[in-house]
């Protein structure tokens, strides 16, 4: 039954999106039913997290053999810890902005397909978090992007067209360089399973398999998923597309589909490239398996996105553009933990995977992807709440809404300090556990004697963009929310529904920061699962192929 | 063959590579075309073209007729899955451009706001 349980999230947006479309003709129906499918995705999600990952009994991990044909040569679905946090992840948000696009979109413009492609956007997220083959990783990129394309372009003015346009270009050629790369590691290794590719590259003599590419080709992936996440300098089209978007689906972008590229990059890089041993000398490079070079490239794509969007949030002047710079720099926060686990040594014998600084580091990598979903999604659905009540969102125009509406005002501040940093909330403990991690790589590094430089460069550059993030932030909440009113507050309308949704992201977020140590042991059973490759390939357990 | 495909799979490429640095919106979806292709004939030369023998080719071998050389019948399964896609997705591209001339009274792209 486990097993089953696997596809329920992408079996319940499959179905829903058909129901929906049925239902076209009914907008009503069609709003609420849509408000269904998310609930019974947001339960799917629950169910499989539950069944699979934290229940009592619980494998751990489980693969679906879609129609039985069995891994390599079939197509596998793997529900591990990993991919379970981050469907959780999507579920939170993809219910709430489907809650506030009810409320939140024009009637005229939520008619026929709005819902239908919401979903479509969850059905790709979801695919890619459980697919286990790296081919149909692709084909769920190309769902998810095709769904947000639309997005984009949804309003259909000026700006949006052209923001579709250079998306959708730079998206192709993303696509193509992630095709290129697929080829090259089917040619290297002979299969497209994760799994049998972990396999095979950590026995690279018994399948005659020759893993040196696989830097170069994962090099390539690296590219792509750099690009899907946004991280500089692949993050000129984010400020432009999230502008475009209606807000609820900007909050569905920057919360969770930016995360599919950095979720892309933990399975593949620690899950299936580290498998291989080999031996890297590059200028500056040596290694002992792909993830040498890719730490120091990660590091300074997560030290330039965090620079890059710290300082070109503190110079926009309309909120939305504020969040989608800062929404790049957050994902720096991400990038770097994640790169501090993959300079660090695996875990020596001994020592508990979840305890390793590449475990800690993953799991607070995973943490801050939490909190960066839900504060991010929070704050992009108020400016939307702002804009709905006052018809603008340029801060030059805003002031005193706290007056107009506390619990906006409340909920905004709460995402704000969770994006600072402040204890109790989400954001304190994804800021403690990436500092936390940064200054333990320091602290090793000091005592093997290597170059202190680069970990010291990545803690001042954290605190850097931490100093950053409070400016942006007090920025906003002062403009919007201090000061004197402006005519347009003045004569503002909030909605009241459009600041329940809000108010409930909020509470979410003191939730995961007051209830924190389970959400800890899950990010950290996430790692663990992420770093667990023997786990993995068992659990898919790819029959194909010359036998070992 | 090896050869022809790499010289293909490079002229397409270049080709595609030139049309997407083009002003005229229309040419970079040209450009989004052929760069699409050129990947997808990347995608089965990765596949190796062999001659083939009973095993790949069962139904010729079978009659008794002489079997052609062949590619690996995996990446083709893919190639043809990134073919719609990428029709698809041309397709789309194709109808923005349309948007965008619409919206912006311009086919070029350096005139886009």
């Amino acid at each position: 039954m486990t097993a089953q349980l696997v596809v329920a999230p992408i079996l319940v947006p499959l179905v829903g999106i058909v129901g929906l479309l049925a239902l076209r003709r009914r907008p009503r129906v069609q709003r609420v039913a849509s408000v269904g499918v998310a609930l019974a995705y947001a339960a799917s999600v629950a169910w499989l997290t539950y069944g699979v990952v934290l229940g009592p009994g619980a494998p751990g991990a489980a693969a679906y053999q879609l129609g039985g044909w069995e891994a390599p040569i079939g197509i596998t679905l793997v529900a591990d810890a990993l991919s379970a946090f981050m469907l959780s992840i999507a579920a939170a948000v993809g219910l709430a902005a489907v809650a506030f696009s009810v409320v939140y979109v024009d009637r005229a413009n939520q008619r026929a397909f709005y819902h239908p492609l919401f979903h479509c956007l969850l059905l790709g997220v979801s695919g890619a978090f459980l697919t286990g083959d790296l081919f149909n990783l692709f084909v769920w990129f190309e769902v998810m992007l095709l769904a947000s394309y639309v997005f984009v372009v949804f309003y259909g003015g000026a700006t949006h067209t052209a923001a579709a346009f250079r998306y959708l270009t730079l998206n192709v050629i993303g696509s193509v360089v992630m095709l290129l790369a697929i080829g090259g590691l089917y040619a290297t290794t002979g299969t497209l399973n994760m799994a049998d590719m972990a396999r095979r590259l950590a026995a690279p003599a018994v399948y005659g398999v020759d893993p040196a590419p696989v830097v170069g080709l994962g090099g390539l992936l690296l590219a792509t998923f750099g690009l899907k996440a946004g991280l500089v300098p692949f993050q000129f089209w984010v400020p432009d597309a999230y502008r475009a978007a209606p807000l609820p689906v900007t909050a569905m972008l920057a919360g969770v589909t930016k995360k599919v590229g950095l979720y892309a990059i933990v399975r593949l890089y620690f899950t299936v490239f580290a498998a291989a041993d080999l031996a890297v000398e590059l200028p500056g490079i040596t290694g002992d398996s792909a993830l040498a070079v890719f730490a120091p490239v990660l590091m300074a794509m997560g030290i330039a996105s965090v620079l890059v969007g710290g300082l070109g949030a503190v110079a926009r002047d309309t909120l939305d553009e504020l969040l989608a710079y800062s929404s790049i720099g957050q994902v720096g926060f991400i990038a770097i933990p994640i790169a501090v686990a993959a300079a660090a040594d695996p875990a020596p014998s001994g020592v508990d995977p979840a305890t390793s600084l590449r475990g800690l580091a993953i799991a607070a990598a995973l943490v801050y992807a939490l909190h960066h979903a839900l504060a991010k999604g929070l704050l992009f659905m108020a400016t939307g709440a702002v804009r709905s009540a006052t018809g603008t969102n340029r801060l030059a125009d805003l002031g005193g809404l706290a007056g107009r509406s506390p619990t906006l005002a409340g909920a905004f501040f709460v995402g704000g300090l969770s994006l600072i940093g402040i204890p109790p909330l989400a954001g304190f403990f994804g800021k403690f556990l990436t500092f936390g991690v940064a200054s333990d790589w320091l602290g090793l590094v000091v005592r093997n004697g290597g170059a202190v430089w680069p970990p010291a460069v990545a803690l001042a550059v954290l605190l850097a963009g931490a100093v950053l993030t409070i400016v942006y932030a007090t920025r906003a909440w002062n403009a919007c929310f201090w000061g004197a009113r402006t005519p347009m507050v003045a004569g503002a309308a909030v909605d009241r529904r459009e600041v329940a949704v809000v108010a409930a992201m909020a509470v979410a977020i003191l939730a995961v920061g007051v209830a924190f140590d389970p959400v800890y042991r899950f990010a950290s059973d996430a790692a663990v699962a992420a770093l667990d490759r023997g786990a993995y390939v068992d659990v898919v357990a790819p029959t194909g192929g010359e036998p070992p | 063959m090896s050869l022809a495909l790499a010289l293909v799979v490079g002229a397409l490429f270049a080709l595609g590579t030139f049309l997407l640095l083009r002003r005229d919106l229309l040419r970079v979806v040209w450009g989004i075309a052929v760069i699409s292709q050129a990947a997808n004939v990347y995608l089965v030369s990765v596949g190796g073209v062999v001659a083939g023998d009973g095993d790949t080719v069962p139904i010729l071998a079978g009659h008794g007729a002489e079997t052609p050389a062949t590619a690996d019948p995996v990446v083709q399964a893919l190639v043809l899955t990134a073919i719609v896609i990428s029709f698809g997705t041309t397709a789309f591209a194709l109808a923005l451009t349309f948007r965008v001339h619409a919206e912006n009274g311009t086919m070029d792209v350096g005139e886009l706001p």
